[in-house]
């Protein structure tokens, strides 16, 4: 019986130190992910949503991935079937978890792959359903760092192909930093990240706006 | 008891890591193995990426009933659900995904504009920047090979065909009076402002069954579900100015523009040569509500209203003080569309458009007072049994009544019609693979006019050729009931008709299009009268009949040169007809042999500018030279018109427009007016019809304010 008793409380132990499989998924994703094996990163957060069915992560994360290694494609074949899937990673995200500015900010990103590739074909209709994307964003999570760095980069963008000082959004740059480090990262695997992408930026503002 | 405890335990480990093995093998159709498809039991986080030979094995501790499902882009995503243990060893074929950019569109005869189609002959924007095209979208897809340049006409002919033989369509219901009355001579405008719309479809023969009356082709717009925000538009132009004003709610959106033209100050400083006593002036409106349901249910209203008048006296042989010309027209058109989505993978479009049209008109000495009520119902469903196989199938309803009163000094007569017209379609849409695909279908209209009942089958096969390459097939045929300046003098007609054949290829690279697309028109039963004009008096029959065959090449390039844009367009149109008051069969002075276009932007960044330009040339048309005698024997001069546009970016908010029509002012010639009688030489003298004006000028400034900083009215020009 002691025997017993003690298998039962090792088995318990390790089931209990061990990770979950959600965890050993995601950290397993992720190294994809670092290691730029996209398919595999994508194909395993894949997996992970279709067993995770009420958490928008993986989903996001599968979306996200496809639409980041989409640009600087050539084959519009490619980069359609490529943001078609993303489309629908992101509208898996969205049915679990409505209204995140997260995913709403992605859906920009996905309009932004596609503006990059042709801005004469997409441009017209997605700058302005982007727009859009920022404002309701914006709405909804006004402190929310990323909504804010990517507004204000999709503004700087603007501002420069119009060949306007970039000098008024730097400021709002110089906010995102801010709200970055005073974010609060509670929830494991949340897209916590921009905060360098932020400070890239305003590096290069400090060099453009200051006086030489 | 310790043992069977122990023997529990061990058991239920053993159950809890029991593990059992999923392998097999990943293919396409053809068999060849698919590498990197991702296979895994659904609702576990057992699965695996298949290697080089489209292999594939891993474990799980899972048992039971699971689902195995296999992925990879560009193949439609299997699915099977099945104890664990047929799971070994199993074969796994994935269909390719038909709805990608690289497979075959049943296209013969068609070209798309806007972002919503696989390979867009036009651009959004090129609707509105293309040179020439002032902001009419029908100037753009003049610029499209198929397309016949009429220059003092302005409306669309299409491959042999006279402009009424196209018809427009918004949302898919029928626009009764696209084009806003214009005089003699002075090129015709499209009603709708092009910015209304987010893709344009132009088919220039053998399309789907669900449209109908129309000989020669059909233009199908798709207006905007979803305005993008809440702003207010200002325009002040060389030649009036506009309003306009979009809001949003949660659930709908409401889009006005009003507009006023008044081309007197125009006219003073450049005076054309005709003897304007009131310049065109027109006022219109227009506005459009969309409201969106909880079940994805849209409903869209348009309206729009205008008034135009204008009044003239134009050059004429046969008048010394010329012959005056007066209009005053008045339009007003709905059209009311919905759609949803329903249970199992139905669809359901219906709508209502209704015009009433009132034009009074002062030719010469006689007055006359043409209305024009139509209205046009349709309800179509739709079922979509998989990507590969889909159901159209609909009934629709259109009815117009027209009544004329003439009066001039010595006669006044009334004249009136109902011309409706019941009509049905079903088509198919049948991919059996991503390389061949077709669409088959068939249409029943019955007149109640003509009191006859008529069928046209279609049928659109398409295959992929290569990597970048496709042929296309197309036959069907077309009726259409003859035109009210018959109609109201006579029913004892039967409907015109035409059958087309059309062979299209189609290369498509990076950026690069190149289309060649031959085709055979063979009219029959065309309308044939014995008197010079359309005359209450005149005999009339069907025993009218004609051809018209062809080439037209398109090649579109937006890679090769940095921030340039370019296409091409070469049509070679061979034909002939004897219709109307013809005494043999003669091509008609609309079509030309030879028609050309060359329409080129640029970008250039530093001058925040976009640059265009664009060259269309027309070969001579025909005319008949009673000097000669013989019947629409000659050839005019061949028509070249260079025109230029810039627009200027201000500020993301203000945009600055210039655009010069025929910028060389070459001196076109739109025909020849012979004298009814000969001079004392026995000749008949001859007026050259040249255009109004050589060239046109057009400076705008266009001023947007919302809340965003970087909408513009771009999309306006």
């Amino acid at each position: 019986m002691k025997s017993v008793l003690l298998i039962a409380t090792f088995i318990f132990t390790l089931s209990i130190s061990a990770q979950t499989p959600y965890e050993k998924g995601m950290n397993d994703a992720f190294a994809l992910w670092e290691q730029q094996k996209n398919t595999e990163a994508v194909q395993l957060f894949e997996r992970i949503a279709s067993a995770e069915t009420d958490n928008w992560l993986p989903a996001y994360y599968a979306g996200l991935i496809e639409i980041v290694s989409s640009f600087g494609l050539k084959d519009e074949a490619l980069l359609t079937s490529k943001l078609t899937r993303a489309k629908g990673f992101l509208d898996n995200a969205s049915a679990i978890s409505k209204d995140n500015p997260e995913i709403m900010i992605s859906y920009a990103l996905l309009n932004t792959a596609y503006i990059a590739f042709d801005g004469a074909k997409y441009g017209m209709t997605l700058s302005g359903e982007n727009i859009a994307i920022y404002q309701k964003a914006q709405a909804i999570a006004p402190n929310n760092p990323r909504v804010l760095l990517g507004k204000t980069e999709w503004d700087m963008g603007t501002a420069k192909f119009f060949g306007k000082s970039i000098a008024p959004y730097c400021e709002d740059i110089e906010r995102a930093i801010i709200l970055f480090n005073e974010e609060e990262q509670t929830i494991p695997y949340y897209p916590y990240s921009g905060l360098e992408r932020a400070n890239e930026i305003s590096s290069n503002c400090k060099k453009e706006t200051s006086p030489n | 008891m310790k043992t069977l405890l122990f023997l529990l335990l061990t058991l239920f480990c053993y159950s809890l890591f029991a593990q059992s093995t999923i392998s097999g093998k990943v293919i396409d159709q053809q068999g060849t193995p698919i590498m990197g498809a991702n296979v895994y039991l659904s609702g576990t986080y057992d699965g695996t990426a298949t290697n080089e030979n489209g292999l594939f094995t891993f474990e799980t501790t899972t048992t039971g009933t699971q689902t195995l499902i296999a992925s990879s882009i560009s193949f439609e995503t299997y699915s099977n659900t099945d104890d664990i243990a047929n799971f070994s060893s199993i074969t796994i074929k994935l269909k390719d995904d038909v709805n990608t950019l690289d497979a075959v569109t049943v296209n013969a005869g068609t070209f798309n504009a806007g972002d919503n189609a696989k390979v867009t002959a036009l651009k959004p924007l090129d609707i509105v920047t293309t040179a020439g095209a002032l902001g009419d979208f029908v100037g753009a897809l003049q610029t499209l090979p198929g397309t016949s340049n009429v220059a003092e006409d302005g409306r669309l002919f299409v491959r042999g065909g006279d402009a009424e033989e196209t018809q427009i369509f918004v949302d898919g219901m029928r626009v009764f009076t696209p084009y806003s009355p214009s005089a003699n001579n002075i090129p015709a405008r499209g009603r709708l402002s092009p910015f209304l719309f987010k893709g344009i479809t132009f088919s220039t023969g053998g399309y789907s069954a669900e449209y109908g009356q129309a000989l020669s082709s059909v233009l199908l717009l798709n207006s905007i579900n979803e305005p993008q925000e809440e702003k207010t538009e200002i325009s002040i132009m060389t030649v009036g100015f506009g309003l306009g004003n979009t809001k949003k709610w949660k659930k709908s959106s409401l889009s006005i523009n009003t507009s006023y033209i008044n081309l007197a100050p125009y006219q003073k400083l450049y005076p054309d040569n005709n003897e304007w006593h009131k310049p065109i002036e027109s006022v219109g409106g227009e506005a459009v509500y969309r409201y969106k349901f909880n079940n994805d249910g849209l409903l869209k209203v348009y309206g729009a209203y205008s008034s135009a008048n204008f009044d003239l006296t134009q050059e004429d042989i046969n008048e010394v003080d010329g012959i005056r010309f007066g209009l005053k027209n008045r339009n007003l058109y709905i059209n009311t569309s919905y759609q949803d989505f329903l249970e199992k993978d139905w669809s359901i479009a219906t709508g209502v458009s209704f015009a009433n049209d009132r034009s009074e008109i002062k030719y010469s000495d006689a007055d006359i007072t043409d209305v024009e009520n139509s209205a046009h119902l349709k309800i179509a469903f739709k079922k979509f049994f998989s990507s590969r196989y889909k159901l159209n199938f609909g009934a629709e309803y259109f009815a117009t009544n027209f009544t004329e009163n003439y009066l001039d000094t010595n006669f006044e007569n009334d004249f009136e019609l109902d011309n409706n017209i019941l009509s049905s379609f079903i088509e198919t849409d049948v991919f059996f693979s991503k390389k061949f695909a077709t669409k088959i279908g068939i249409r029943g209209e019955y007149s109640e006019l003509l009191q006859e009942f008529t069928i046209s089958p279609r049928l659109s096969l398409a295959y992929k050729a290569g990597t970048n390459s496709q042929f296309s097939l197309a036959y069907g045929e077309f009726f259409q009931n003859p035109k009210n300046d018959y109609l109201k003098y006579s029913s004892d007609f039967i409907a015109e008709n035409t059958t087309h054949y059309i062979a299209n290829y189609q290369y498509v690279k990076n950026k690069q299009i190149f289309r060649a697309e031959a085709y055979y028109k063979n009219y029959g039963d065309l309308v044939k009268y014995d008197t010079p004009f359309a005359l209450p008096t005149s005999t009339y029959n069907n025993e009218g009949s004609g051809y018209a065959k062809g080439l037209d090449i398109f090649w579109r390039d937006n890679k090769s040169i940095k921030n340039t844009e370019y296409w091409m367009s070469y049509s070679y149109l061979d034909t002939e007809r004897d219709y109307q008051n013809y005494p043999t069969s003669a091509t008609p002075d609309f079509a030309s042999k030879h028609n050309a276009s060359l329409v080129v932007k640029r970008w250039v960044e530093d001058w925040k500018s976009q640059v265009g330009f664009s060259y269309n040339y027309a070969s001579g048309r025909t005319y008949t030279d009673p000097n000669k005698g013989g019947f629409l024997t000659e050839q005019a001069k061949s028509f070249n018109s260079l025109n230029v546009n810039y627009a200027y970016l201000i500020s993301p908010q203000k945009i600055l427009y210039l655009s010069v029509s025929n910028v060389l002012g070459t001196k076109n010639v739109n025909g020849y007016q012979y004298a009814d009688q000969t001079n004392m030489d026995g000749i008949f003298d001859r007026r050259t019809i040249t255009p109004a004006a050589d060239r046109f000028f057009f400076i705008g400034f266009f001023w947007t304010i919302s809340d965003n900083k970087n909408d513009n009215q771009l999309d306006n020009l």
